[in-house]
């Protein structure tokens, strides 16, 4: 999977609009940003990379690229 | 000197046996003189809780309660070599959370089925005529999750709410049997469960431990009052969910 494509995947998951996001996004400034989105995350990790992301790690995420990063 | 939790001579069956509560509810129930019949998927875990346990006699069945089907025969295989049942403990359950939009109808069926479905099907298994002694007593983990909303458990909340429900029409429907059924709604209790959660989301754990001003239940807590619901000391009480909540439902 793309770079590009693992940024819809999110987009999609947090129910933004196409193209909303870049690898360059914070994510304190994506709206609802809070312990939903960061469920979300884990289990959209989960799901389609059948990675296992903890509290600390999502700590440690500043921007979508180190969520794609961890993706894989 | 009488003991009202004196299990001698009785037969439980437990699920969920390796880990957690269901593993302490067995630990302590050999301590009470009963025998215990331990079921869950992980091998090694019901060989080490069987390792662990005072007295001789237990038994334990590997098989994964998501397959609803293999209940009846497990049963079947469970009663014929083991005789009949003077108790049942469902602890098996999984612990799910995801927000709304991503649980799908395969993931809603998964949880409902194997917390809620296995329940049912081991209850309308094990109350067959010759499967069981009078007085059976029938106890099943629920949660305060099945009475208090939270965001992201719906799916693991309304198993444990259908669950409860279930058991109040079980409870009328099996007492001219005198077969009891009640459950336990734990609040947050130190297992390995609640380990993963605190890994998987800091501090949203500490805010609903703040509600639960008794602090974190450890497993001993919850499976003294499995142990008095199974006893002839709760033989009053049908058809009731029984908080074990350090106060949380309270708060």
């Amino acid at each position: 999977m793309t770079n590009e494509e693992k940024i819809r995947l999110i987009e999609d998951a947090f129910e933004l609009k196409e193209n909303s996001l870049n690898q360059e996004t914070p994510l304190d400034d994506i709206p609802g940003y809070g312990s939903m989105a960061k469920l979300t995350l884990i289990v959209l990790c989960d799901d389609e990379f059948g990675k296992k992301l903890t509290g600390e790690q999502i700590k440690a995420f500043k921007t979508i690229k180190d969520v794609i990063d961890f993706m894989g | 000197m009488v003991n009202p939790l004196d299990f001698t001579g009785k037969q439980i069956l437990i699920t969920g046996a390796a880990i957690g509560i269901g593993k302490e509810t067995a630990v302590l129930l050999d301590k009470l003189g009963a025998k215990v019949i331990l079921i869950d998927k992980n091998e090694n875990g019901l060989k080490e809780i069987t390792s662990c346990l005072e007295s001789n006699g237990h038994h334990w069945f590997r098989h994964d309660l998501s397959d609803v089907d293999g209940i009846l025969p497990k049963i079947k295989e469970i009663i014929s070599i083991c005789g009949a049942l003077d108790g049942f403990v469902h602890c098996v359950g999984i612990r799910c959370r995801r927000p709304l939009s991503m649980i799908t109808p395969v993931v809603l069926n998964e949880v409902i089925s194997l917390n809620f479905g296995s329940f049912v099907e081991l209850i309308r298994c094990i109350t067959k005529k010759d499967h069981f002694n009078k007085g059976l007593s029938i106890v099943g983990i629920s949660s305060v999750s099945s009475q208090i909303g939270s965001a992201g458990v719906t799916a693991y909340a309304a198993s444990k709410a259908a669950m409860d429900g279930a058991v109040r029409c079980m409870a009328k429907e099996l007492a001219p049997k005198s077969i009891r059924l009640n459950t336990v709604a734990p609040g947050q209790i130190n297992t390995p469960a609640y380990a993963d959660l605190l890994k998987i989301n800091e501090g949203t754990e500490d805010a609903t431990l703040s509600r639960q001003y008794l602090g974190l239940g450890e497993p001993i807590d919850v499976a003294s009052v499995i142990a008095f619901l199974l006893s002839d000391s709760s033989r009053f009480i049908t058809g009731s969910s029984i908080p074990v909540d350090g106060g949380f439902l309270s708060s």
